[in-house]
């Protein structure tokens, strides 16, 4: 052997494969599936870059160090954050920011629970690491020729779910790392095989035996990559399942998930924005997206979105319930929406209508959620009009009468809840004189001082949900998150035969120094989201109470009588980009002003990389595009009968030089027309044979016969002859040399270089 | 190759000796010329490739440019070790055509006079006649050329080149169509004058037979056994006829491009460095005849830059002198060197294409 490495580049693609089968099953415990893309941009970099310098001929011992290199300058490119010289070359304040990114990684891997989101520091370790694996996988296989141990690189990301989820990794990915394993080993495999017929001389039935094992490669190969690329795309959902939580449904982007996994969101190390706005209500209003008044097994249930055409959001009907002599103010709310995306829209209850929206919005007549049918909240920015309900404690203390019947459901307890929920709500409630006195009795109850607020409890004890059996454990334990307090509330006040229900939404945000038109904006962000119970008082109708201790704010007819000041801090003051919502705002502040830049440019660093891939994808598709084009423009002249044998002459050749053929201005016309008569396809059958003869004929006529007299055929007599060849030089061609010259077309570089006078004129050295 | 029956009977060439074998018709000018369309030279001239391919195995390139030559009005170099159909070749090629065919066998002793012709004091008449030599035919094949003297050697190519021969002040004009074949012995160095280069310029291109293949050869065991197979051949076109093929010849059309190429190659020869002495400007002038000649025998109309290429060895082989240098570095046969030489020149030169290519 030689110091330097034979390529192999299907080697290269099955270490690729494997390593990014492996990386596939970190899809159980990682959120989405953009980081896979990210870490295939890196993966094929490396390895790619690696082939790419052995066939440069570069020192194999030096090989390692330029991919190194090479992994380095794309991290500065994509976690660099413009610190690195001209975006590439790393700086001091690069590595001061990788370092920042590393640590930031490895906290928000100590803090998020699973599948964890894939934050900006999780993606540089991710990037890293798989960097450095394809670079050891690139040295085992082909530097050192030991393509067997480049699987255990592979297998370390295949191994990590196993350290955080008890289920391990999805089976599927397994399956999927393996079959890229064999792939890898039967590839090298057929590559030694191939050397050894080369070096025996043979040829007979090594190559139908090449061939063959070339096939079976291929359909490895592709089972391995559509296997991989179906999990990856799917791995989200097979884990939601595998935990039980329900699915993480398209239905909530990034900001927002289903009520049982809003634990998930609020215990994000930082948060996305979702929305801001602007209102004139005193009160800033809880913002709620959904309601959920039904509750079946082991968790609440949203009610199905019945969309009914004529309910349009122009006009939305008065609450329920409500009696006029409940004092109101109307207010309007103009929102702007950052982040959240969803086809449910966030809005002030009770709202009376809502402007401004693209798309066809609905509100729900049992619910009054407002959903679309064909748009989402994305970019939305809308002005909501609500009312401002300001009932009196005594207007609730003396309601009663009659549920309506629509209610009555939400007066459903499931089967089998167990006693401590109405054992508990009779013993707060004791003594209490009306259904308004006990629910607040709960409240406070809820609020007081044996409740903590833990956003991880739950999780670690294994009660994370809002169902009737979960809510017995946590009044036991006393810890848990708002999904918990609210649910323990409404199941609490079901018992006691108040309707109650849950809604999801957003919690009126942190306000900010910006006014326009002598409004505060407000801003909200992921960690805002909340749940709390609303309660149904006859005359008054739904009526939200704060069960949750630190979060939100009681509204005042829910207030206790003797403190009117509760402990929770005013909505306007809680900074709620922290690491860990808790219930203490003092101390928030400390890392909460180093973790508000990233917050920013979480979505930045994915844009960014998003675009730099995007941009080079473009780059990649663009000389493909442009030759398409070429070939259409030239086809276009010769059907227009405006151009004639030549055209089509240089169509076919850049065709041929598309297809892998080599063509020096020193060849003749028709010695370039044997040797495309010489591809597999072209020369075997007479109709192409004789189409090659007669646009070889036409051309040389144009060229080199007489200007007069001679009959030369225009173009759309040739085109038809033009077709037939071009299509048995692609039919003849090798798949690999078909997407070349889809993609690569090589004739646009080499007639570039002739244009340019660089080409080698002469076959090298022949 | 002794006295062969038929018609070649009056032909009496005997090795030794200096003989020269006179034309087998007094009618030395082919009168008149018969028009040939390109469309039929390519007829005619497959009738002579039959013709010729039926005596000689194998050979179809070296046939072919034989032809080629014949029909550009050139003469034709045929230089290869003894035995392999050398004169067989020529022979062949002079009796396919009905034209008058004369053989001269050179030796050191031939005198130029024997060649060219000589005046004869008439007693009867009391003056002097010219006797034409060996010369006045249509088609000349001299054997082993190179055994001759220089003088009668370069009696024999002032000829070829002028196309008349003078004595005693007298111009005689050769017949129409002239060709000469000459054949030499690379190997047979004793006793021989190898041709100057400026005398090898006069040959528009010089051919060498090579081996047959085993199957070839196997076939001619069979054929030659008893008789001369060119015993069996008759002349399949008339000397008009070839005049004509040689005019439709001439009127092939060489594009500027062509001519560009030919040019291009040929001063590539001069400039290459394995090369003492490149081609001449009779060389350019000649390739483009044999180019032309050879795209009519093809019955196109135009010449295309794969003649330049088909052509380029036989027609500048033999002009071409390498340095001592390239052939002491590659210690081979000159032939070999210079073949390798003029491929490599061609592989290097750009093909022009006509300025009509821009779409």
């Amino acid at each position: 052997m030689t110091r330097t490495d034979v390529v192999r580049w299907p080697l290269t693609l099955a270490l690729l494969v494997l390593l990014m089968t492996g990386c596939a099953a970190l899809g159980v415990v990682l959120a989405g599936s953009s980081w896979w893309l990210v870490l295939l941009i890196v993966a094929s970099v490396v390895l790619v870059g690696s082939a790419g310098l052995r066939r440069a001929g570069v020192h194999r011992a030096v090989v390692p160090l330029l991919s190194m290199g090479g992994l380095i300058v794309l991290l500065t490119l994509f976690f660099g954050g413009g610190t690195g010289l001209l975006w590439l070359v790393p700086t001091g304040e690069t590595v001061t920011r990788f370092t920042d990114l590393a640590t930031s990684g490895v906290r928000s891997i100590q803090t998020q629970g699973t599948p964890a989101q894939v934050l900006d520091g999780i993606l540089f370790l991710l990037a890293v690491g798989v960097g450095l694996l394809a670079i050891l996988m690139d040295v085992l296989a082909i530097g050192l020729g030991r393509p067997a141990l480049a699987g255990i690189p592979a297998l370390v990301p295949v191994a990590v779910p196993g350290f955080v989820v008890s289920a391990g990794a999805d089976w599927v990915a397994l399956v999927a790392t393996a079959a890229a394993y064999l792939l890898l080993l039967r590839i090298d495999v057929h590559l030694r095989g191939m050397r050894v017929n080369r070096q025996a001389g043979g040829r007979g039935t090594g190559i139908t035996g090449a061939t063959g094992a070339v096939r079976g490669a291929i359909v490895i190969g592709a089972i391995g990559i559509v296997g991989s690329l179906v999990f990856s795309l799917s791995a989200p959902v097979i884990s939601g399942g595998a935990f039980g939580s329900g699915s993480s449904s398209a239905l909530f982007g990034s900001g927002v998930s289903q009520l049982i996994e809003l634990g998930q969101d609020l215990r994000r190390p930082t948060a996305g924005p979702a929305l801001h706005y602007r209102t004139t209500a005193i009160e800033q209003p809880y913002l709620a997206l959904r309601t959920y008044d039904d509750i079946k097994g082991t968790s609440w249930l949203p009610r199905p979105i019945e969309v009914d055409e004529d309910l349009t959001v122009d006009a939305i009907a008065s609450p329920p319930g409500l009696s006029e002599r409940v004092a109101r103010t109307e207010v309007s709310t103009l929102i702007e929406i950052d982040g959240v995306r969803t086809d449910m829209l966030p809005v002030p209850v009770p709202a009376t209508s809502v402007d401004g929206l693209t798309g066809d919005w609905y509100w729900s007549e049992d619910t009054r959620d407002i959903s679309s049918t064909d748009s989402t909240t994305s970019g939305q920015d809308y002005v909501v009009t609500s009312l401002e309900l300001q009932p009196t404690r005594e207007q609730l203390r003396e309601s009663g009468g009659r549920y309506p019947v629509a209610i009555e459901p939400s007066l459903f307890l499931p089967m089998g809840t167990p006693e401590i929920i109405g054992e508990t709500a009779r013993i707060v409630s004791q003594g209490t004189p009306s259904n308004y006195d006990a629910a607040v009795a709960i409240q406070d109850y809820l609020r007081g001082s044996e409740f903590r607020y833990d956003t991880e409890a739950p999780v670690e004890e294994g009660y994370d949900g809002g169902g009737a059996d979960v809510i017995a454990t946590f009044l036991e334990v006393k810890s848990g998150y708002c999904v918990h307090f609210a649910s323990a509330m409404a199941l609490m006040s079901r018992s006691l035969g108040i309707p109650a229900r849950l809604a999801l939404g957003y919690l009126p945000g942190t306000r900010t120094n910006t006014v326009v038109d002598g409004l505060n904006q407000y801003n909200v962000d992921s960690h805002d989201l909340h749940t709390w119970p609303e309660l149904y008082f006859v005359g008054v109708g739904w009526v939200p109470f704060e069960p949750t201790p630190g979060r939100g704010s009681v509204p005042d007819y829910a207030a206790p009588e003797s403190s009117t000041a509760s402990g929770a801090p005013e909505a306007g003051e809680a900074p709620s980009v922290v690491p860990q919502p808790n219930d203490n705002p003092g101390l928030q502040s400390g890392p909460a002003d180093s973790l508000a830049a990233e917050e920013d440019e979480l979505p930045g660093t994915l844009a960014r990389i998003g675009l730099v891939a995007l941009g080079v994808l473009l780059l990649l598709l663009a000389p493909g595009a442009f030759r398409l084009a070429r070939r259409r423009r030239r086809r276009r002249l010769l059907a227009a009968n405006r151009a004639g044998a030549v055209l089509a002459w240089r169509e076919l050749t850049d065709t041929a030089v598309d297809h892998g053929l080599e063509v020096y201005d020193t060849l003749t016309a028709r010695e370039l027309a044997d040797s495309i008569r010489d591809r597999p396809g072209v020369g075997d059958t007479p109709r192409v044979r004789e189409a090659l003869e007669r646009l070889l004929v036409a051309t040389e006529q144009t060229h080199y016969a007489r200007r007069e007299g001679a009959v030369v055929d225009r173009g759309a007599g040739l085109l038809n002859d033009l077709d037939v060849v071009m299509h048995a030089l692609r039919h003849g061609s090798r798949a690999v040399q078909r997407a070349r010259a889809l993609v690569f077309p090589a004739s646009l570089t080499s007639t570039a270089l002739r244009r340019m006078g660089l080409a080698a004129g002469t076959p090298g050295g022949a | 190759m002794n006295a062969f029956p038929g018609r070649w009977v009056s032909e009496s060439a005997v090795a030794g000796t200096s003989t020269v074998g006179m034309a087998s018709r007094s009618a030395i000018d082919v009168d008149g010329e018969t028009d040939v369309a390109l469309a039929d030279v390519q007829g005619a001239a497959l009738a002579i490739m039959r013709n010729v391919e039926s005596v000689i195995d194998g050979k179809h390139s070296a046939v072919q440019i034989a032809l080629t030559v014949l029909l550009a009005e050139g003469h034709l170099l045929i230089e290869d070790v003894p035995g392999v159909g050398k004169t067989m070749l020529a022979k062949a090629l002079a009796k396919s055509v009905d034209c008058s065919v004369s053989r001269i066998q050179f030796t050191p002793d031939l005198l130029p006079s024997d060649v060219t012709g000589v005046s004869i004091y008439n007693q009867a008449e009391r003056r002097f006649e010219f006797k034409p030599g060996a010369i006045f035919a249509n088609i000349v094949i001299g054997d082993e050329i190179n055994r001759a003297s220089p003088k009668t050697q370069s009696a024999l190519l002032e000829c070829m080149e002028e196309r008349q021969v003078t004595v005693d002040g007298h111009s005689y004009p050769l017949a129409r169509p002239f060709a000469v074949v000459a054949t030499q012995n690379p190997i047979e160095m004793e006793g021989t004058y190898a041709l100057p280069e400026a005398q090898r310029d006069r040959f528009m291109a010089r051919i060498s037979m090579g081996y047959p293949d085993p199957a070839s050869e196997l076939s001619m065991l069979d054929s030659r056994d008893l008789t001369s197979p060119l015993a069996r051949i008759d002349a399949v076109v008339t000397g008009a006829q070839l005049r004509g093929m040689m005019s439709a010849a001439r009127s092939v059309f060489a594009s500027g491009a062509v001519k560009e190429y030919a040019v291009a190659v040929v001063r590539a020869t001069r400039d290459d460095r394995d090369l003492r002495l490149g081609a001449s400007p009779r060389a350019t002038l000649q390739l483009i005849r044999a180019a032309k000649a050879q795209a009519a025998l093809h019955g196109r109309e135009y010449v295309l830059p794969d003649d330049i290429d088909s052509l380029a060895v036989a027609v500048l082989g033999h002009r071409l002198v390498p340095t001592t240098r390239a052939l002491g570095h590659r210690s081979q046969d000159s032939a070999l060197l210079i073949e390798e030489t003029v491929r490599r020149i061609l592989a290097a030169t750009p093909v022009p294409t006509g300025s009509q290519g821009r779409l």
